[in-house]
């Protein structure tokens, strides 16, 4: 076993033990900041993955970006309401039903579909690797070069695409809060 | 971290140490913005403990561990305590991944009986292939810490310091950010060395003449990206103020309104590692600075080759040999001493330069007045982020045209 193996171990075990805590845990702000710890553990993975730009950007999006504005605006709500409101009722049992239910349906399919990985030889494994030089990415030491040559040669339109609905959201996210009984409402 | 015992000890003794020299250059400068600050406002400044009030900081230092430890009884005890000590992780880490110096060639030589193989130390606590991405993913994790704080104090100040420190980091990250992607177009590529070394050579700059493309050398200026970037240096410079929570742009802790912020509840050592986070965010930033526009430990190919190549290292690796040779063992002019030494005075030039940027934190926060948040708001969405838009998409145009 390699020093990476060890880091491997070590870094997924973080990020699944992170990852249930986000859902064990009753207080929001503490299920967030679990998810930061079960975001950098993912980062860290890519890391020993040989891919340091998707764990930079793992960090920079997910940990520094998104899950600060979690955090903040988590921290403006009347947190006690909030936790009452969702712990009776009908319609948030349905809705716990219906998580559980997901839940479950991914843990099984992702079970199906890895028995396959975990029962191959290691003859079969280099497949992957093969599959993945179809797609046109050779994994190389500057891999932030072939990554963009990719995604603006090959998906450009599916960048493009993105990128058009990453500025969608905030324009209807301001539309939004100014229409009648929104945040911004104009009387 | 190494194939050998050698190479992992260096490795290991390397990581330790520029973790001191971060840790170490804060009270340093804590003595620097007092008496700076007395400087600019024409009082003495400490002046009474030791030379200079030099043992003022050792006796602030004992101060700050021996107080009395204070938890808001009301507040979130765990999150309180581990605010500081996440304050403290950001500016550490980047810190360790920006070369300091130039790399360190060891060739083999013999040691205890035995023959080690031929080295290179990169000056720098890891090499990280993505550079500016890690660091700049690192810092923006600092915001958390002071998130924390706001949220574990229980107190209505600490909080409304939080929330504006947070929004102020998120709101200036997209200035910064696009600031270093204008450079990232200019050189192609994230690696700190590499941007060094393209920074070398005289200056020239690209013109259109008829048809075709002509690189008008002007000799004397050094390479630098400032000349290439003015507008992203500019815009890098004031949003590192506001990434740092330093004057004019040091809302969360606006001590007319908001006592001290989010870091009112917090006292002794554990206040102490706020502003070391604080000074550890100046120094990531005036490395960067000093790395994307003014050449980074190199001071310009002249006086490289002139200057440090051929007087001061030299003299200094003669100097050091023979104060080796006092203690007896048979030093000579090895190359290894010269790697060794040339290494440490580029450092040299590099500290200088982080220096000179810190004073001027110091200078730019004992002059200014603080902006008020609406104003800070419109300054950051309104005015600096279509100028950050507009410098990347003519340096990219620019780009395209002259290659």
């Amino acid at each position: 076993m390699s020093e990476l193996d060890i880091l491997f171990y070590i870094l997924s075990s973080m990020s699944v033990l992170f990852g249930a805590l986000v859902v064990l845990t009753s207080s929001p702000i503490y299920s967030s900041l679990y998810l930061v710890m079960s975001m950098l553990s993912v980062a860290g993975i890519f890391m020993t993955l040989n891919a340091p730009f998707i764990a930079g950007i793992q960090i920079i999006v997910y940990a520094g970006a998104v899950l600060v504005l979690f955090v903040m605006v988590l921290m403006l709500f009347d947190l006690k309401r909030e936790t009452k409101a969702f712990t009776k009722g009908r319609f948030s049992g349905f809705l716990k039903l219906v998580g559980a239910g997901l839940l479950c349906g991914f843990i099984a399919g992702a079970a199906y579909e890895s028995v396959s990985l975990i029962m191959a030889t290691s003859e079969e494994i280099p497949t992957n690797i093969a599959a993945a030089a179809e797609t046109g990415f050779s994994p190389t030491t500057n891999s932030i070069k072939e990554i963009s040559k990719l995604l603006f040669t090959k998906y450009l339109f599916a960048f493009e695409v993105l990128g058009l609905l990453l500025l969608v959201v905030p324009i209807g996210a301001v539309a939004l809060s100014r229409v009648a009984g929104g945040t911004h409402a104009k009387h | 971290m190494g194939s050998d015992v050698f190479e992992i000890s260096i490795n290991f003794v390397k990581m330790v140490a520029i973790f001191l020299l971060m840790v170490n250059l804060v009270p340093m400068l804590v003595w620097v913005e007092r008496r700076g600050s007395a400087f600019i406002q024409n009082r003495f400044g400490p002046n009474r403990v030791g030379p200079l009030g030099l043992i003022q900081l050792a006796a602030d230092a004992i101060k700050f561990l021996f107080k009395e430890e204070f938890i808001p009884p009301k507040g979130n005890k765990a999150l309180f305590l581990i605010a500081p000590i996440i304050a403290l992780i950001p500016g550490a880490i980047a810190f360790c991944s920006i070369p300091l110096s130039v790399p360190i060639e060891i060739s083999a030589f013999e040691m205890f009986g035995s023959q080690w193989g031929p080295y290179v130390f990169p000056f720098q606590s890891f090499e990280i292939g993505i550079g500016i991405v890690f660091v700049l993913g690192v810092s923006s994790l600092g915001a958390y810490s002071m998130l924390l704080a706001g949220f574990g104090s229980a107190n209505k100040y600490s909080l409304y310091g939080a929330l504006r420190a947070s929004a102020q980091m998120i709101s200036y990250e997209l200035a910064m950010g696009l600031a270093i992607v204008g450079i990232l177009i200019v050189y192609g590529t994230f690696d700190f060395a590499e941007m060094i070394a393209a920074q070398q050579g005289p200056l020239s700059i690209p013109l259109f003449e008829a048809d075709h493309v002509v690189n008008k050398v002007l000799g004397i200026l050094p390479n630098w990206g400032v000349f290439y970037q003015p507008v992203g240096f500019i815009l890098l410079f004031v949003s590192v103020f506001a990434e740092t929570n330093r004057l004019p742009f040091d809302l969360p802790e606006a001590e007319s309104e908001l006592v001290a912020g989010y870091h009112t509840e917090y006292g002794g050592i554990k206040m102490n590692m706020f502003y070391i986070g604080e000074y550890g965010h100046m120094m990531v930033a005036s490395a960067l600075i000093a790395v994307f526009y003014f050449g980074g430990y190199s001071l310009g190919t002249t006086l490289d080759t002139i200057l440090v190549e051929g007087t001061i290292v030299p003299n200094m690796s003669a100097l050091f040999a023979s104060l080796l040779n006092l203690f007896g063992s048979g030093w000579e002019q090895s190359t290894n001493l010269i790697n060794v030494v040339r290494a440490f005075v580029f450092h040299g030039i590099f500290m200088a330069k982080i220096l000179l940027f810190l004073w001027i934190f110091v200078w730019v926060r004992w002059t200014l007045p603080r902006f008020r948040y609406d104003q800070l708001m419109d300054l950051g969405w309104k005015t600096m982020l279509p100028w950050a838009l507009a410098n990347t998409i003519l340096t990219a145009f620019l780009m395209l045209f002259l290659r």
